[in-house]
């Protein structure tokens, strides 16, 4: 320490304000009191504020979004795979449906075939007789 | 024997006076007005003394330390400890000056180096060099301001001025040192005689 380092210590040693300084702050806090009263009721959005606060909050909103985040990327990712899979089963159903259909109306010609040719027959041998 | 019981009477004074500081914090906390205003006339010297030998206006600093006061009293829930107590209203004083100055424009910071030499008579209360001081440091910019009051008013080291200013190391120590070598050379042209 040199002596100019301790004139520059004695230069900026501590002042003390006014006498009436802490009793004016207080009368401040007071006032800032009384007017906060009615504000109450939104108190519970500052303390919710309050507890979001800390840096330590921060990181775990930050993670809690994150989980969040993956999530709903993962729910939309099953909805849409499970709708895609819906449609598919439905298309496939048409599908079966067509052929089946296609399979009826083949079998009812035939049958229709084979009934005339019966009743064809039954005629010829009525005529012979 | 004698000098060891002193030593001993010391450490346990100062253990009571830390365990009084935690006590009337929690108090404090715990919402009871008479401690808070306790807490404001331990640190009322410090927080003002900060403010004035930035503003050099007593008025400016005394409304400024007001409002860190009532910063305190409405964040006084996050405030951990006495230490952390010092440490927040030094870094809370800190930045309201600058913003207060930022805001008000009232003091013209200039270059350390195009800083004018005082002219006025020092105050008859002060000695010249103490005054001649004042003067010098006010007229330095912001920053370099700061750090000037913080290492001589509160005795702290560069490594506790960058951690309270959020500033680099290396950034306090160089404002420390352009600051004093102008302070020093200013000092020496107004008071020529006087050995610094």
């Amino acid at each position: 320490m040199n002596r100019f380092d301790d004139e520059l210590r004695l230069a900026f040693r501590r002042e003390e304000p006014s006498p009436d300084f802490t009793d004016r702050v207080m009368a401040r806090i007071a006032e800032l009191q009384k007017q906060e009263k009615p504000r109450e009721k939104t108190d519970w959005l500052r303390k919710l504020m309050e507890f979001f606060q800390p840096p330590q909050m921060k990181w775990a909103m930050a993670g809690a979004m994150v989980v969040a985040l993956l999530i709903a990327g993962f729910g939309w990712r099953r909805s849409v795979e499970n709708e895609r899979r819906r449609l598919a089963e439905i298309a496939e159903g048409e599908r079966a449906k067509e052929q089946v259909m296609l399979a009826m109306r083949i079998a009812s010609a035939k049958l229709s075939v084979a009934q005339k040719k019966v009743y064809e027959t039954a005629s010829h041998e009525g005529e012979s007789k | 024997m004698a000098s060891e019981k002193r030593t001993d009477q010391l450490i346990e004074r100062k253990e009571v006076g830390m365990q009084r500081a935690d006590d009337t914090l929690s108090r404090a906390k715990d919402g009871d007005q008479t401690a808070f205003a306790d807490l404001v006339r331990e640190h009322q010297a410090m927080v003002f003394s900060l403010a004035h030998y930035f503003s050099r206006d007593r008025a400016t600093a005394e409304d400024l330390a007001q409002e860190v006061f009532i910063h305190l009293y409405q964040n006084l829930g996050a405030i951990e400890s006495p230490a952390h107590l010092k440490f927040w209203l030094r870094r809370v004083t800190s930045h309201r000056c600058i913003d207060h100055a930022r805001k008000k424009h009232k003091m013209k910071t200039v270059s350390v180096d195009d800083a004018p030499e005082p002219v006025a008579p020092p105050c008859f209360q002060d000695s010249l060099m103490t005054a001649t001081l004042r003067r010098i440091v006010a007229t330095l910019p912001e920053k370099p301001r700061l750090v000037v009051t913080l290492r001589y008013q509160e005795d702290l080291d560069p490594t506790e001025i960058a951690e309270l200013l959020e500033m680099p190391l290396n950034t306090v120590k160089s404002h420390l040192r352009r600051s004093l070598t102008i302070l020093r050379e200013k000092v020496t042209r107004i008071l020529g005689e006087i050995k610094v």
